[in-house]
């Protein structure tokens, strides 16, 4: 595929040009946060950032959406309408730890049997522009230990690499290539570009020293359900949600009717497995009885159940859920200290 | 058709049948709307499929009609939550959604040309009836062999299917045997838990698949009867519920282990259970 160079202070330009053609999701400024938004007419990317307070995923499955319509007629209520279709769109700057959280929530929308139409709508129609970390962006940053890389062009269409006088943009896809095209005139990339990317590469994934034996606790867990270990981990947790709803790879939802007085809609919306209502059964029996269980769930959904089923970790490293817990509960130490159980 | 999964196949509630004396189980057929609907609604006993009714929700509910009964699907549901309580307050001619068919099924496959014990408590005989109901019609009989049926409620007034079962209760081809806890002044039949019964019905291991459902306390003491009579884990089926949401695999809340049981399920053999996690 086609390797590019861009000078450096013309990307922003570049995008804000790509948002008056198309949806382009990108990072801006948003008081305290840096947030995934659509850019609005004028409005230029953020480029010098961290990573963003919220996952890419909202931009394929939104925090809220409505999956269809319903009116009410004398002989009950009838399907109105299904909310379905997606523009072609960009969503840009994703760092690569989140560009792969879109390969994991893949496995699990585009299921060979089950495919997720809204998800998969959304999908399909965006560009993923990757912008490599040339900089691991946070201490908490551990995509090494979890299978990924700070320059990885893994889940990207097109990834960005900062050179430090202009970017180099390679596209690998047919759909990268599309967008690189609407990107304008380039010059072709030269090898010194090349060569410079390797070795910040190489530079990147030396910074990153936040290592957890992510791979190692596997047989651990499969053979450790009932482990007093499990009764440690929770206890500060105030289930307060916000490690599931940060995560680029959690996926689960709820779906419920919204009433009005001629007809309403069903929304699908995000959940989280931190909740005791997310099992709670009518009859009034929960599997889940408390916080112990939900915190053991949470982490062998992710390092034990999602590997038995994709044989992949369902954790990107992105360190968002470490950050951002208000009481300091830090997966990096929970599978640390399982690892030397 | 929708490719869409989420979207309900719309049908018509045709039948209402109000099944006990406490008036909260009842059978609903339902009619479908489009006769393309019908004719893919392919399933077989086991399987269950999302109730929806648009402004309450959905509720999965296992499907107690066979496949072998053309032309409606019946669902016999409990009135518990909003959505059934809902259901239970409608009227024959109201227009609602069914998603599905959802879930695997009894192993039918794996059933064939073996004796076949049913063991069934409360009103957790609805796939139950369907498995009968499929493999007593005339086209598959004989690829099964004997089939033992034990189905126990509290009370005579709580139990479901009373004229299939006066019907199947003349058959020779089918050993039937009904149980009620405690009987009442009218009452004929045996007396006595499922377990006891199976106790004393004592159906052989040799060549035999058995397939329980029922209330958890009602499995518990089963199992160790038909462990005693010889039958396996492998020999042995049962159907798991969880709260669901999607029915299809994503929503993430019906997980037991790695399995879900709205997709990998909900049928399961106790072999097949040792090997989760014991979450459920």
């Amino acid at each position: 595929m086609e390797k590019k160079v861009i000078k450096k202070d013309a990307l922003a330009g570049i995008v804000k040009k790509l948002a008056g053609q198309m949806p382009v999701y990108a990072p801006v400024q948003d008081q305290d946060n840096v947030l995934f938004k659509i850019l609005e007419q004028g409005m230029e990317p953020m480029l010098d950032f961290g990573n963003t307070r919220n996952a890419p995923k909202n931009c394929f499955f939104p925090q809220a959406e409505t999956m269809l319509k319903y009116f009410r007629t004398e002989r009950g209520r009838e399907l109105a309408g299904v909310v379905e279709g997606a523009p072609e769109a960009v969503l840009f700057g994703v760092r690569p730890c989140d560009a792969r959280s879109f390969i994991l929530l893949d496995y699990v929308f585009d299921d060979p049997k089950y495919k997720d139409t809204y998800y998969m709508e959304r999908r399909r129609k965006t560009a993923i522009v990757t912008l490599a970390c040339v900089h691991p962006p946070s201490t908490t940053c551990f995509c090494t230990s979890v299978g990924g890389h700070p320059m990885s062009s893994e889940g990207a269409d097109i990834v960005l690499a900062d050179l430090g006088d202009r970017y180099l943009a390679e596209s690998l896809t047919d759909k990268g290539a599309a967008i690189l095209k609407k990107f304008g005139d380039l010059a072709n990339a030269d090898d010194a570009a090349l060569a410079k990317k390797k070795e910040l590469s190489e530079k990147s994934e030396k910074e990153i020293k936040s290592i957890i034996p992510g791979n190692d606790i596997k047989p651990w867990l499969d053979a450790n359900f009932d482990n007093p270990f499990w009764d440690t981990i929770h206890k500060s947790c105030l289930a307060c949600g916000t490690c599931t709803y940060l995560c680029p790879t959690c996926h689960c939802f709820d779906i419920t009717d919204e009433v009005k007085r001629d007809g309403g809609r069903r929304i699908r919306s995000w959940d989280s497995c931190m909740s005791w209502l997310f099992t709670q059964e009518t009859s009034g029996h929960n599997p889940r009885t408390s916080q112990k269980e939900r915190w053991r769930q949470r982490l062998l959904h992710k390092f034990r159940y999602f590997v038995d089923n994709y044989h992949a970790i369902a954790c990107v490293g992105c360190g968002r859920c470490v950050q951002y817990c208000p009481v300091n509960i830090d997966i990096r130490k929970i599978v640390t200290d399982i690892s030397k159980l | 058709m929708h490719t869409n999964p989420y979207v309900p196949i719309p049908v018509e509630v045709a039948k209402i049948i109000t099944e006990v004396t406490t008036k909260d189980i009842k059978t609903f057929r339902f009619a479908f709307i489009n006769k393309e609907d019908e004719e893919n609604f392919n399933y077989l006993p086991g399987q269950f499929a999302e109730l929806s009714i648009f402004g309450k929700g959905e509720s999965p509910i296992g499907i107690a009609s066979s496949p072998t009964q053309k032309g409606y699907l019946e669902f016999t549901v409990q009135r518990a939550g909003t959505v059934t309580s809902e259901l239970h307050s409608m009227e024959e001619g109201t227009l609602m959604g069914v998603r599905g068919p959802l879930g695997n099924t009894w192993p039918i496959e794996y059933l064939k040309g073996k004796n076949i014990v049913v063991v069934g408590g409360g009103f957790a005989f609805t796939t139950l009836r369907s498995l009968i109901n499929y493999m007593i019609h005339d086209d598959n009989r004989s690829q099964f062999g004997n089939i033992t049926v034990v189905y126990g409620a509290r009370e005579p007034g709580l139990l479901i299917y009373k004229d299939e079962l006066a019907l199947w209760e003349k058959r020779t081809d089918l050993a039937l045997n009904v149980t009620v806890d405690k009987g009442d002044a009218d009452w004929k039949g045996r007396e006595g838990f499922v377990p006891a019964v199976c106790k004393d019905v004592a159906p052989s291991s040799e060549n035999a698949v058995a397939v329980i459902c029922g209330p958890p306390i009602m499995i518990r003491f089963t199992l160790p009867v038909f462990f005693d009579l010889g039958f396996s884990k492998d020999n042995i089926y049962t159907s798991l519920e969880m709260r669901m949401k999607c029915g299809i695999g994503k929503c993430g809340r019906c997980n037991v282990g790695h399995k879900y049981v709205c997709k990998d399920g909900p049928v399961f053999s106790l072999a097949e259970l040792d090997k989760l996690t014991k979450e459920y």
